[in-house]
């Protein structure tokens, strides 16, 4: 055999020994391996000719047994899978660590359900056997569990737990009825941040496929959470997840808002509860911010709930006629383009809906047509990602690339759920609190000034939970632009 | 300093268990044991591993073989399993594998498979090389996954007691019979455990060559621990060579490319463009055996037509698009991982070594011939003979699974303590370790290269002299135990040198070809079914090759 080309690797690699050590801390490793080498390799390589000491776990090498599962560069991913790269480091999943890249998982898998068969042996059919397949896939890695936020602050099984749940409810083989033991392990915690999905090395959309699968089977067995119960009565009521306590976003502005100069684009605009009830300000800001960049608005009147908050936590009953309001409200209008600037709503209508006008977040929209600069704010600023933005649409850089006009400077903070999802600000607000304490320390970590995002669930709720004034998007850029108008209108000076 | 005497170790041992039935290995076979046996009292499933997450099993891709169908029959497979296995298996063996194969099915069907189905919800079936009759059944192309999830489900609803990430060094004797095992935890510190029985369930070891399609585990200890603890073997010479393994990059090297790839109207091309199957079996072609297309391969590169990694072509760009992405997506993934896009360009392809035919000698209730235990799996010889059918593996898992489990839980209870004499030289063997030189790697390396070049697809009685020198020799080198957690590579490294003895040893005993065994310095006139051989079988008191009489 030809062996192919030697590179050499500078790896970083957590160490632990409980024997000696307090903390872990990273060594760093530099050794030879084969042109295309996994993270594997580069860890076989130390432990064969450097250092024997080192743990870690692998065996199948083929990306299907789910055991090498660690992070690199904090990501998790299988090593046997991952492409080695110089200067990386290597550190355990987030599970309490045994030594070195060893973590505790025996427990979780321990707890996973087992199926408690029948006696006769019965085939399921086509159809049932292909909605179990998804679920199937996993390969036990724990990847997901160790980078639940849900898992980390409230007693919860965690994401394959609820997945091999949803295996278990799907199967006509299995014996007993265990949504009262899902609800136990922990189904109402998850805040439906997708982020075990996004780590999940078979991709398995656990929020979507089990959690909310199973919280519909809760919500038929009477088993809702009663504040999720309290919600879903409000909307049928009223249209709206949030009470009327002020004059809404909807009250206060036309169907049609032309903009001050020239019509360089029109968009159907989509407000969602919160920034039509609850903090309508931020939404009269996006007004301005529109207005000032040629953009005209449609603003459907007729338009009510998106269903967000009933898909995710179960109670589906009433969906299929807010979707069809919501459509008719915004075909009639003749919109192709429907904007939002909730990231809730808009990945609902972009994941749960079949619309036939395109859906896009507001910061797709600005970032498209471009916008006139604003004033940059003497302020050091940080981006929370909204979970339903980044991970629902994928939306990462737009964001960015606006907020980063409008300030002096600007610091990232790491991206998590900041606890205001899935239900669990209303039905859990303990955990979500706890969830905002961590946002907080993040925050204060950065040394920022003001905290930026783009989603009315994260601005209220962090805005609780930290002393930094936290601001969507839209916001920031109308302060810059009064800034601007301010420094214009100022007499120079001499 | 440490006095490492019997009486030390027992005294000194972390943990002692006690149980009835001690299974070694949490694969499909010993998983299935283990849920069998804990009918009849306590059950320890011991695994070098995360339960279920080692071994073969949760890699196989293909499928299970079982006779569902009317229109097919246990004959039928019984003579396929016959002609494949070049007529050196176990006929009774063969013929329980084929008989109880659908009631295993059934059993995982019960406790809750995911076996696709077809619209009239039966179990689905596909064609696989060999057999007459599609009846190997599939879960996609993760049927052994999809196995090994269903087994560990079982595992967690029953009371089993789980010693994972636990290396077996050896099995302890009572006399002439096995009352247990010693066994290394996570830290290298020494378990004990007593059993009224003990079933093997170690699978494969082609981890001895330098190509292999074997995972970390495969590096056939349980033939190891069989034959130091005064087991016979058979048939150990008997290597399944998979005709198509990956050739780069250099560490993907022998990771398995399904034979569904062929199986979809892949073609087999050498360097210089040619379909070179037309020369070695021009009626099937790529669809040939196992054995004669890893041949033909091997004969390509070895005659200068191969790639430049080595290898030859296996193509499917020929093929539309979205016919790969739905019948070969983990294909697709796996080498769109490594930069190769299969729909637009050919894989490159060489044999890789695969399974090991040989094994324990059983009899059809798994008892091997040592009194206490029982082996099953891969482990075991004489159900495929000298060349596995694709698909019989699965069902081999499944059957003397569940009768090794089945038989070990009805052995007898014996006394209630392991002997100091059981424990024997143990302390000796880690000590020595400890004041060992040698890279476990070193060691390993060498061997690899050298049962490839000797002992792989062809042989020769000096090739594989060569290879036997070398294990002899890397035999004297004290493998090095830095610390009491590098102990059990220490072991398993001793154990990979034992398995490449027996298979040299094995392949210089058999004088002819045969399946999967191709001696090129020795010509017989006999088709397989008129062989005068049977086993080789190879133990402690003696080594030869069975004479047996063949109708003229």
């Amino acid at each position: 055999m030809k062996e192919g080309d030697m590179v050499g690797i500078t790896a970083k690699v957590s160490r632990f020994n409980p024997e000696t050590d307090k903390e872990p801390h990273f060594e760093t490793y530099t050794v030879s391996v084969h042109d295309g080498a996994r993270v594997l390799h580069v860890l076989h390589a130390i432990h064969d000719r450097l250092d024997p000491t080192l743990a870690y776990r692998f065996c199948c090498e083929a990306g299907q047994c789910g055991s090498c599962a660690m992070r690199v560069n904090g990501e998790p991913v299988l090593a046997c899978m991952e492409e080695a790269t110089d200067g990386m480091t290597v550190e355990p999943l987030r599970l309490p660590v045994i030594r070195d890249l060893l973590v505790e998982v025996e427990g979780v898998l321990a707890r996973l359900a087992p199926f408690e068969a029948g006696e006769e042996p019965e085939i399921p059919s086509k159809e049932e056997i292909e909605a179990i397949k998804p679920l199937r896939d996993c390969i036990e890695c724990l990847s997901c569990v160790s980078e639940c936020p849900a898992v980390d602050v409230a007693s919860f099984l965690g994401p394959t737990g609820m997945r091999q749940e949803m295996r278990i409810a799907l199967d006509p083989r299995a014996k007993h009825d265990r949504i009262k033991k899902a609800i136990d392990e922990g189904l109402f915690t998850c805040t439906t941040c997708q982020r075990c999905r996004d780590v999940c090395p078979k991709k398995i959309a656990i929020p979507g496929r089990a959690i909310e699968k199973l919280r519909e089977i809760a919500n038929r067995e009477g088993l809702t959470l009663p504040r999720h119960q309290a919600v879903a009565r409000l909307i049928e009521e009223t249209g709206r997840s949030v009470d009327r306590t002020k004059a809404t976003f909807l009250e206060q502005v036309p169907e049609v808002v032309e903009p001050d100069g020239p019509v360089r684009g029109e968009v159907g605009f989509f407000v969602g509860c919160m920034y039509n009830g609850r903090v309508p300000e931020t939404a009269l800001d996006m007004i301005e911010v529109m207005k000032r960049n040629g953009i005209r608005l449609i603003i459907p009147h007729d338009q009510v709930c998106c269903g967000s908050p009933l898909i995710r936590t179960g109670q589906t009953a009433i969906l299929p006629e807010l979707k069809k309001r919501n459509i008719e409200a915004f075909a009639r209008k003749g919109v192709t383009t429907v904007m939002t600037m909730c990231a809730g709503c808009g990945s609902t209508l972009k994941n749960d809906y079949d619309t036939p006008f395109t859906v896009k977040d507001i910061t797709e929209v600005l970032t498209e047509y471009g916008i006139e600069p604003p004033a940059r704010l003497d302020v050091r600023a940080t981006y929370h990602d909204p979970c339903h933005l980044l991970r629902g649409q994928g939306i990462s850089g737009q964001p960015r690339e606006l907020l980063k006009t409008a300030v002096r400077e600007f610091v990232e903070m790491p991206s998590r759920c900041c606890g205001a999802g899935g239900g669990v600000r209303s039905g859990l607000p303990d955990e979500a609190a706890a969830l905002g304490k961590q946002r907080d320390d993040e925050i204060k970590k950065t040394g920022a000034d003001i905290v930026v995002t783009a989603c009315p669930f994260c601005e209220f709720h962090i805005r609780e939970n930290t002393d930094r004034p936290v601001k969507h998007i839209c916001t920031l850029l109308l302060e810059g632009y009064r800034e601007k108008d301010r420094k214009r209108n100022r007499p120079a000076k001499g | 300093m440490y006095l490492y005497n019997a009486r030390y170790i027992k005294m000194h041992a972390d943990v002692e268990v006690d149980c009835h039935v001690l299974v070694i290995g949490s694969g499909g076979a010993g998983a299935r044991a283990a849920l069998e046996a804990s009918q009849y009292g306590k059950t320890v499933l011991v695994s070098r591993t995360l339960t279920g997450k080692g071994g073969c099993t949760p890699m196989a891709e293909g499928g299970y073989n079982a006779v569902l169908r009317n229109a097919d029959s246990c004959p039928m497979h019984v003579a396929d399993t016959l002609r494949g296995g070049a007529y050196l298996n176990d006929p009774a063996l063969v013929d329980i594998l084929v008989r109880e194969s659908p009631e295993r099915m059934a059993d995982l069907i019960r406790w809750g498979a995911v076996f696709d189905v077809t619209d009239s919800r039966e179990i689905a079936q596909r064609p696989f090389g060999g057999q007459q009759f599609p009846r190997t059944c599939y879960a996609g192309d993760r049927t052994g996954h999809e196995i090994m999830a269903t087994l560990v489900e079982q595992l967690r609803s029953r009371d089993i007691e789980q010693l994972q990430e636990t290396t077996v060094i050896e099995l302890l004797l009572d006399g002439g019979r096995v009352c247990g095992a010693a066994m290394l935890d996570r830290n290298g510190g020494l378990l004990l455990c007593r059993a009224d029985a003990t079933v093997l369930a170690t699978g494969g070891g082609t981890r001895v060559y330098d190509i292999s399609t074997n995972c970390a585990a495969g590096t056939g200890d349980g033939f190891a621990l069989g034959y130091r603890a005064g087991a016979e073997l058979i048939d150990m010479e008997m290597v399944q060579f998979h005709p198509t393994g990956a050739v780069y990059p250099y560490n993907a090297r022998g990771r398995l490319i399904t034979e569904a790839v062929r199986g979809e109207g892949g073609l087999l091309l050498n360097a210089e463009g040619e379909r070179f199957m037309h020369r070695y079996d021009p009626e099937r072609m790529e669809l040939s055996t196992r054995d004669v297309v890893a041949r033909a391969i091997a004969t390509e590169i070895l005659e200068g037509r191969g790639t430049p990694h080595n290898g030859v072509y296996l193509d499917v760009s020929h093929l539309p698009a979205p016919t790969i992405e739905e019948r070969l997506p983990i294909m697709l993934e796996q080498f769109l991982a490594f930069g190769v896009d299969i729909r637009k360009e050919p894989m490159e392809v060489a044999p890789t070594a695969h399974h090991i035919m040989g094994g324990l000698r059983i009899t059809p209730s798994g008892q091997t011939t040592v009194p206490g235990l029982f082996a099953c799996g891969e482990v075991a010889g004489g159900v495929h003979g000298a060349n596995r059918l694709g698909g019989n593996a699965l069902a081999d898992t499944q059957v003397f699974g569940k009768r090794a489990g089945e038989s070990a839980g009805r052995a007898a209870k014996q006394s209630g303590a392991i002997p100091i004499s059981a424990i024997g030289a143990i302390g000796a063997r880690l000590e020595r370790f400890r004041a060992g030189s040698v890279p476990p790697i070193a060691i390993i390396e060498t061997l690899r290269r050298a049962m490839w070049d000797g002992a792989g697809i062809f042989r020769t009685e000096a090739s594989l002299t060569t290879a036997g020198e070398t294990v002899a020799s890397l035999k004297t080198r004290t493998p090095q135990a830095r610390t009491d957690r590098n102990l059990a590579e220490c072991c398993t490294v001793e154990n990979m040198l034992e398995v490449a003895g027996l298979i040299v040893r094995g392949a210089l005993l058999r004088r002819e070809s045969r399946g999967a065994h191709v001696r090129k310095d020795v010509r017989t006139a006999w088709e397989p079914a008129q062989s005068p051989y049977g086993h080789t079988f190879q133990s402690r008191s003696g080594e030869g090759i069975e004479q047996r009489e063949v109708a003229a």
